[in-house]
């Protein structure tokens, strides 16, 4: 490159960028087209999924991982390497339930909601609903299903963010019916 | 920070989610959505990328800015060709334009071409507008992945 | 510390205007408003020392009996004003860049946040907090 200057961080932090400032261009519009937010909660849910199923491809082919054998190690997995590649962060896997099948995530800073500020009135949305999605889709393509949802967001104000994840069966080889 | 792949990954589906929303004779709607989400990018993108540069010369001095270091942080590589009429047209060639790669091995994709490239003109004309530019951006597709975007600067 | 912080969109027209508490609000509002003939005329000094035509801080504007006035323009034509008093010659040249460059900082986070619309008034509380940490404080 032949502009020899000092560009405000490095090309990659920009590509990075790149994301996080489409996300809430979306997240933004979905909120204007849509008088319901829960039906916008429910659309970034839906992108999530889709892009889940999509990205566990990617996430199995430069990770190397093996198979987990139970849930822990899933959720090991989830924040230490899955979290790490995609949003440079590593939430804390803590809050299991006694019974071993639910877990949360704890985000001490979330990429997606750098520079968000919700407005007035918008506590109802779950703006990094994608987030659930991704976990949901991915999951189910490794034969798990799960419940995904938000229990506390910085973005709202909580000291911390915690998402929650909640195993529900496990799938049988069939191929899973897409979501439309 | 976000990998790389996030932004290709979501870009696709929020195309496909455009698309599928939009009645049968409103493939133009998802494109004028695509292509206004791109413009707040472009806008955004360009305030934080241009904290730090100098102030740019000219309008030329500009357009070598998106040709190079706009394009290489978004699409990984710069502008394979530039080209201006020095009357106001320029016209950007990319050979092997990233959001297209994705598309170009399945041949059921080719006809949202388009579509995939209307975030991007969205891009360039948001971060043009940011800059003090007004214009028209359209593109097209030469040769999967090849593709021309043309850059038509309205003076007021 | 500044006696007043102000924000000018590329068309001209003020998206944040802060000042210390005072009586007379107007009259920094308007100094403000005379300080962008000096920033369109110092930008659109072609030819005269490129390189410093080139800088984004522009330096000081203009002085009044009472105050120094501050200018500084990014590539997105945003203008930032920052207003000093004249008394205070504590103040050196790299304090005023620095302010300017926290400001422009916070203006660059401020319009990322997707809900804010660009040309819209700014009413960003973090943006706010920035500003009021300029200002002189009693």
């Amino acid at each position: 490159m032949s502009r020899q200057t000092v560009r405000s961080g490095d090309p990659r932090k920009v590509s990075a960028e790149l994301f996080t400032l489409t996300y809430g261009a979306l997240v933004s519009q979905l909120v204007k087209d849509y008088e319901n937010v829960d039906e916008v909660n429910k659309q970034l849910d839906k992108l999530g999924y889709n892009m889940g199923i999509r990205l566990i491809e990617d996430f199995l082919a430069r990770s190397n991982v093996g198979r987990c054998h139970d849930l822990r190690e899933t959720a090991d997995v989830i924040a230490k390497v899955g979290f790490k590649m995609f949003l440079g962060i590593v939430p804390t896997v803590s809050n299991w339930s006694p019974s071993g099948d639910e877990f949360s995530l704890l985000l001490d800073n979330n990429p997606l909601t750098d520079f968000v500020e919700l407005p007035e009135g918008q506590s109802n949305l779950e703006y990094s609903s994608i987030l659930c999605g991704v976990l949901r889709g991915a999951l189910e393509m490794v034969q798990m299903e799960v419940n995904v949802w938000f229990v506390q967001d910085q973005l709202k104000g909580d000291n911390t963010t915690e998402i929650r994840v909640k195993f529900i069966r496990r799938l049988e080889d069939a191929v899973p019916v897409g979501e439309d | 920070m976000a990998d790389e792949v996030l932004f290709e990954f979501f870009h696709m589906e929020i195309v496909g989610q455009f698309l599928q929303s939009a009645r049968k004779d409103e493939k133009e709607s998802a494109f004028t959505k695509l292509e206004f989400l791109g413009y707040r990018v472009g806008q955004r993108l360009v305030e934080r990328f241009t904290k730090e540069v100098p102030r740019f010369k000219d309008e030329l001095d500009t357009m070598k800015f998106i040709c190079k270091d706009l394009w290489t942080s978004c699409y990984k590589k710069q502008i394979d060709n530039l080209r201006t009429n020095h009357q106001g047209v320029y016209v950007l060639q990319d050979n092997k334009f990233r959001l297209l790669t994705q598309i170009s091995e399945g041949k059921q994709y080719m006809e949202y071409a388009p579509q995939f490239l209307a975030f991007p003109c969205g891009l360039i004309r948001g971060a043009l507008s940011n800059l003090g530019i007004a214009s028209n951006v359209t593109a097209e597709v030469s040769a999967m992945p090849a593709c021309k975007f043309q850059i038509q600067i309205q003076r007021l | 510390m500044a006696v007043c912080v102000a924000v000018i969109s590329k068309e001209n027209f003020p998206l944040f205007i802060k000042t210390i508490p005072t009586e007379n609000e107007l009259k920094f509002f308007y100094t403000v408003h005379t300080s962008l003939d000096v920033v369109e005329e110092k930008i659109s000094n072609v030819g005269k020392n490129v390189n410093d035509m080139r800088e984004l801080y522009l330096g000081l504007l203009y002085p009044t009996e009472d105050y120094k006035v501050y200018g500084y323009v990014t590539n997105t034509k945003v203008k930032f004003v920052i207003v000093v008093e004249s008394s205070n010659t504590n103040l050196r040249d790299n304090e005023i860049r620095g302010m300017f460059r926290r400001l422009h900082n916070a203006y660059v986070d401020m319009m990322c946040n997707p809900f804010y619309t660009p040309g819209e008034n700014i009413s960003s509380k973090p943006f706010e907090r920035i500003v009021d940490s300029m200002l002189v404080q009693d």
